[in-house]
């Protein structure tokens, strides 16, 4: 693999960023602003749900239950710790 | 990215039974591939931390285009492969209807749409990698096709199972959702830029763990 092939991949994933970006823009000017739910709903036909209050930070809010989120993902990040740790111990074997 | 945000009682409950019967099908035919190449404790780790990773970043929305979300379906496909791949997202999917984001009806179709974004950018990776080195761009480029896919099986579902209660045709639905894949794949910019990044990070660090997605 040369340099004239890395680029090539480069070129192709720009462009298809760029024609993405082009196509999605327009789309959203032609639908507006909306949240992803109301957005689907009216894609297909349904009342609209109704947006949710806009808290969070900067923007950035959670979907569903936020101390079920949190309790669910501290047992993955347990998961995930004893899953390492069993590796790093079959690796030291 | 195509989750499907419809609320529970959209399909008849013959096509909720339909999708959900097809996506535990595809989880049973996972599982026996799973358990006969003997998944070693490696592929069980990154399993256990992409799907820790999808699930926190799946509920979080990002202020763009008025709200979306990511799924890392495209990393998932990446780094554990098509087989470990459909089993995540049936969890995170399962896990997402838990904390009441998404319906339970709509299980099955979101696991089939998952899947399929996951088996995508598995397979454009892999065959990338004849025509460009650069992980940065395979990864992006697997994770646009892969979300594409995600985005065409999303709206295949949605047309051949039909909406309750709603007056508009096939054509008028299909209408909508073109202009929604649209909006979609806008998101699927900001996806492939994170996975190209830690794809690309993950090739320099511990190269071998992108050889670990395996069928």
């Amino acid at each position: 693999m040369t340099a004239l092939d890395r680029r090539r991949g480069l070129i192709l994933f720009g462009l298809i960023v760029v024609a993405v970006v082009i196509i999605s823009f327009v789309a959203y000017r032609m639908t507006g602003p909306m949240g992803i739910e109301e957005r689907y709903s009216q894609a297909v036909g349904l009342p609209s749900p109704g947006e949710e209050s806009g808290s969070g930070w900067f923007g950035f809010s959670l979907e569903g239950n936020p101390l079920l989120y949190g309790v669910i993902l501290v047992v993955l990040g347990g998961i995930c710790v004893i899953a390492y740790i069993r590796w790093r111990r079959e690796e030291l074997r | 990215m195509a989750h499907i945000h419809l609320p529970d009682g959209s399909f008849t409950l013959f096509w909720a039974l339909v999708w959900w019967i097809c996506a535990l099908a595809l989880i049973g035919v996972a599982l026996v591939w799973a358990r006969r190449r003997r998944s070693g404790t490696r592929e069980i780790t990154v399993a256990a931390f992409v799907t820790a990773a999808s699930f926190a970043v799946f509920q979080v929305e990002i202020p763009l285009f008025g709200g979306v979300h990511l799924n890392l379906t495209p990393l998932i496909g990446i780094l554990a492969g098509p087989v470990l791949g459909s089993l995540i997202v049936f969890i995170v999917n399962i896990l997402s209807a838990a904390t009441g984001h998404g319906g339970w009806g709509l299980i099955g179709a979101n696991v089939l749409v998952n899947s399929s974004e996951v088996m995508t950018a598995w397979l454009l990776f892999r065959a990338l990698g004849r025509v460009t080195p650069g992980l940065f761009t395979r990864a992006g480029i697997a994770t646009f096709g892969g979300l594409f896919s995600g985005n065409i099986a999303m709206v295949a579902i949605i047309l051949v199972s039909g909406i309750q209660g709603v007056t508009q045709s096939s054509v008028q639905i299909l209408a909508g959702l073109s202009l929604l894949v649209a909006v979609n794949m806008g998101v699927a910019v900001v996806e492939a830029f994170v996975t190209g990044f830690i794809v690309e990070y993950i090739g320099k660090v511990k190269p071998d763990l992108l050889e670990g997605g395996r069928p």
